[in-house]
């Protein structure tokens, strides 16, 4: 494999876990966040401090900065995550700006805005695409059983979510700590696979993108998800030359998704033994959709 | 003595520019109960108008303000027609409307950035500066008070068209409930234009007074994210909350500025949200958060 | 006929609940006996459904007390309430209508089988057994309600009267001690209402749990229910079994008000 192609699936493999982590948060338990590049940050600031400066071995670092992601996010979800509306939406934006303004005010700890530099360059193919097969085992796992059931229930109407007796501000914290918990872990993966990071790799745009990934993907949708970063990280490759209109195509997508097909490409489908009923579905006739219809 | 007096105008200024912006965002969300992110686009739209209006056009202040204002209340209009209605036509889920609303501030920020380029403009001036004093006790700049008037004449036009018109009652029934004031026979698609319509006009007046202060460029419009917070400090959906909320923050910013460091007056802002989220999550005026089962 | 047992189940206390202003109940106290078939009628706006939420800590009552089992359950939130097995329908449906009728069910009835969270990312240990439970308890009751043939269909695509048996459905896999059905019967044509009583007194002499029970048409529950009590602008106007209720003229004024009303 040609270091340009090795690269590219790490890239994948990095970006794919982060996506994971967002698709649970925003897909499965309905919570819109603008802030997850925000968690990579801490993940990657951890894991480069830790290993650079402390010389932990590196998947203690790793993990560790998946933790620091978690805390953070507990400590900011219990307040925002109570209420229902639009408050964590809104207080991730702040923690966006908040963890951007402490990076680069961090004086010799962080390094400043001019970036980290240096990190050692653990991040090898076999690690990061280890690190996303374990990550993916464990979240299509998750969402097959008890917790997914619960998660998309508090999303699709948390009264009825509470009146079977979820305690819903409790589902929607503990999403939020592991949506942030992969975006850690995925952005200490980065940070070993560059061997440098700077605070505004962690923007706004970087958190779009993760949001476009998973919106694309279709919400609700692991697989879509998985889908929807390949398609995605490949297209921004090909069209860095125009890397200008990437924003532009990424707010694009979030619109006409959500007007067009909202549920994205793969709609809640899985891989597997649904999707293989649905396709026999659509090619044999539903037999459903005659007397049903919409209600 | 003089400096407090000066930064509490300066605040009230600043805070005056925020509530404009606020209370646009605060009425949309009373009404369509979701955040619309694409709200600082608006204000983007209404600066650059009024920018081209006054240099390549030639117009006076009061017509490119009036341009302005029109074109970021159509700005508005079309957003919510291209972008929200067909989403609110098929669902009820506002996780779409906010994904959508996000999009659409991406797209209307890079659109500028793509066609006339990310550099910073600067409004001529057509906002006098010059200092003022305040009989003799504090000296300020006649662009704060100038854009304090300005925000209090808006705010009270909105305060009287939602008082005294029948759209304006139509506005305050749908915040109550938007089924309820479609079942009573009001046009709902029409009423929400209107809404986004005022919303936008608002924005377009903030716009203008950001610009002069700050220069205009197409991220102006990540200003609103404390616009947000001031919303939130007031109580999301409230008019009044969100105009307290406004002040209090401007006060917040230009007291941090002039007496602790100008570096930290952007943490202050998000050191009330938490604050807020802490101790009052609903907000100063907020409504307890219940829906009808 | 199931044994009324002496033990008080439910005890409402002088409750009040007012929406700005505008009382939906006013002073409203009564008492379930534990394996009652109750029923709570009254005309449309009387305040039924507010009773509901404010015993399922929807809302918060502004004065008087709720008792269960003796124990004052007036401030708990919502989950802590039916986490003492209590389960409730809803007047206007509130199914997850993009998933199946046996999904529907099995997040009801995943809170009798949990597993811990290693074992829910690792799908080892308990996982398989509990999944396999939940799967095969769900299919009982869905059977029992009549919809076993139905279960990998969308909830949103049932026909009515399946999505309110759906509903009771799910209730049920809470397995509660004590089931409150808002309107069961709702847009239900008479053959369906009929069908319902009988899984109503079903289910209920099966389980042996009490049920309240609010109706909007006096027939239904005039049948099933011995003991009734009627509400009229947020008060109880009359308690009392079917004949008593049907003979009181303050429910006679209620009701036949309101056909004036309608005409
Ligand atoms: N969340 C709420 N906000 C404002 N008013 C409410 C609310 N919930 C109920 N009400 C009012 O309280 C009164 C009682 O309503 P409730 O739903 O309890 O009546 P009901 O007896 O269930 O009637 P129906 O037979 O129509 O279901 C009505 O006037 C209703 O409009
Ligand atoms: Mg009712």
């Amino acid at each position: 494999m040609s270091v340009y192609a090795e690269g590219i699936v790490v890239l994948l493999c990095v970006n794919a876990i982060a996506a994971m982590g967002v698709s649970l948060l925003t897909g499965f338990t309905g919570i819109f966040s603008l802030g997850h590049a925000g968690y990579m940050a801490v993940g990657a600031y951890m894991a480069a401090i830790l290993t650079l400066r402390y010389e932990f071995h590196f998947i203690v670092a790793i993990l560790l900065g998946g933790v620091l992601a978690a805390i953070i996010a507990y400590v900011i979800g219990v307040p925002t995550l109570k209420l229902i509306g639009d408050y964590y939406a809104i207080a991730s934006i702040g923690l966006g700006e908040a963890i951007r303004l402490i990076l680069e005010n961090g004086g010799t700890i962080t390094r400043g805005a001019r970036g980290f530099p240096g990190i050692p360059p653990y991040t090898t193919l076999a690690v990061a695409f280890c690190f996303f097969i374990i990550m993916a085992f464990f979240m299509f796992n998750l969402i097959n059983g008890r917790f997914g059931r619960a998660f998309k229930a508090c999303r699709d109407d948390y009264i009825a979510a509470s009146l079977l007796g979820y305690n819903t501000a409790k589902y929607r914290i503990l999403s939020l700590v592991l949506s942030a918990f992969y975006c850690g872990i995925s952005g200490a993966l980065l940070a070993g696979f560059l061997s440098f990071i700077q605070p505004i790799m962690f923007d706004m745009m970087k958190s779009t993108e993760l949001t476009s990934i998973v919106v694309f993907g279709g919400l609700g949708s692991m697989t879509g998800t998985l889908i929807s970063v390949v398609i995605i990280t490949l297209i921004t490759e090909l069209f860095r030359p125009i890397s200008q209109y990437r924003m532009l195509i990424y707010g694009a997508i979030l619109v006409i998704v959500m007007v067009i097909r909202p549920e994205g490409i793969m709609g809640q489908y899985e891989f597997g033994r649904k999707l293989g009923k649905t396709l026999k579905e659509k090619f044999l006739g539903n037999h459903f959709s005659k007397e049903g219809g919409k209600s | 003595m003089d400096i407090l007096l000066q930064q509490i105008i300066n605040g009230l200024s600043l805070g005056s520019v925020y509530a404009l912006i606020a209370v646009g965002y605060s009425l949309v969300y009373s009404v369509l109960m979701f955040s619309n992110f694409a709200h600082g686009g608006f204000l983007v739209i209404g600066g650059y108008i009024c920018y081209f209006a006054l240099n390549s056009m030639g117009t006076g202040i009061l017509i490119a303000g009036f341009l302005s204002l029109l074109g970021a209340g159509v700005a508005a209009v079309v957003t919510e027609k291209v972008a929200y209605q067909p989403i609110r036509e098929n669902t009820n889920n506002t996780l779409y409307l906010l994904i959508a609303s996000m999009g659409m501030s991406i797209v209307i920020e890079n659109i500028f950035v793509v066609t006339i380029g990310g550099r910073f403009r600067a409004l001529p001036a057509i906002i006098p500066t010059q200092p003022v004093h305040l009989f003799g006790l504090a000296t300020t700049s006649a662009f704060d008070l100038i854009s304090l008037l300005a925000a209090g004449v808006f705010l009270g036009i909105l305060q009287i068209i939602l008082v005294k018109t029948k759209w304006g009652l139509a506005i305050r029934a749908a915040a109550y409930n938007l089924r309820i004031a479609g079942l009573m026979g009001v046009n709902v698609n029409l009423l929400i234009s209107i809404t986004f319509f005022i919303a936008g006009t608002l924005a377009a007046v903030g716009g203008i007074f950001l610009a002069v202060r700050y220069t205009l460029y197409p991220q102006l419009g990540a200003i609103t994210i404390k616009a947000f917070v001031a919303a939130v400090i007031g109580g999301l959906g409230s008019l009044p909350g969100a105009v307290v909320g406004s002040i209090i923050l401007g006060l917040a910013e230009m007291l941090t500025a002039g007496f602790i460091s100008s570096q930290l007056r952007d943490l202050v802002v998000f050191f009330f949200l938490v604050i807020t989220l802490l101790v009052r999550p609903q907000g100063l005026f907020g409504k307890n958060i219940s829906e009808k089962v | 006929m199931v044994e009324v047992s002496d033990n008080l189940i439910l005890r409402l206390d002088h409750l009040h609940k007012y929406f700005g202003g505008v009382p939906a109940v006013k002073d409203i106290s009564f008492s379930i006996q534990e394996g009652e078939l109750f029923g709570l009628i009254g005309p449309n706006g009387a305040g039924k459904t507010t009773i509901f939420n404010l015993i399922t800590g929807v809302y918060s009552p502004d004065s008087g007390k709720i008792y269960y089992q003796g124990e004052d359950i007036t401030a708990l939130k919502t989950y802590e309430v039916i986490n003492k097995n209590i389960a409730r329908t809803f007047q206007n449906l509130r199914l997850f209508p993009h998933s199946t009728a046996l999904e529907n069910v099995m997040v009801a009835m995943q809170q009798h089988h949990t597993y811990s969270f290693g074992e829910a990312i690792t799908h080892f240990g308990k996982w398989q057994k509990k999944e396999r439970e939940i799967k095969s308890e769900s299919m009982d009751i869905l059977a029992l309600v009549g919809l076993a043939q139905r279960a990998e269909q969308k909830a949103r695509t049932l026909p009515y009267g399946m999505q309110r048996r759906l509903e009771i459905a799910r209730a049920l896999a809470l397995k509660p001690k004590f089931l409150l059905l808002d309107e069961p019967a709702a847009g239900m044509n008479p053959e369906e209402v009929n069908e319902l009583n009988h899984l109503i007194l079903d289910i209920h002499s099966k389980f042996k749990f009490t049920i309240l029970i609010i109706e909007h048409h006096m027939d239904l529950v005039m049948e099933i229910c011995p003991h009734i009590i009627c509400m009229n602008f947020g008060t109880k106007i009359a308690e009392g079994n079917p004949l008593e209720i049907q003979r009181h003229p303050e429910v006679l004024k209620a009701y036949l008000g309101e056909e004036v009303d309608e005409l």
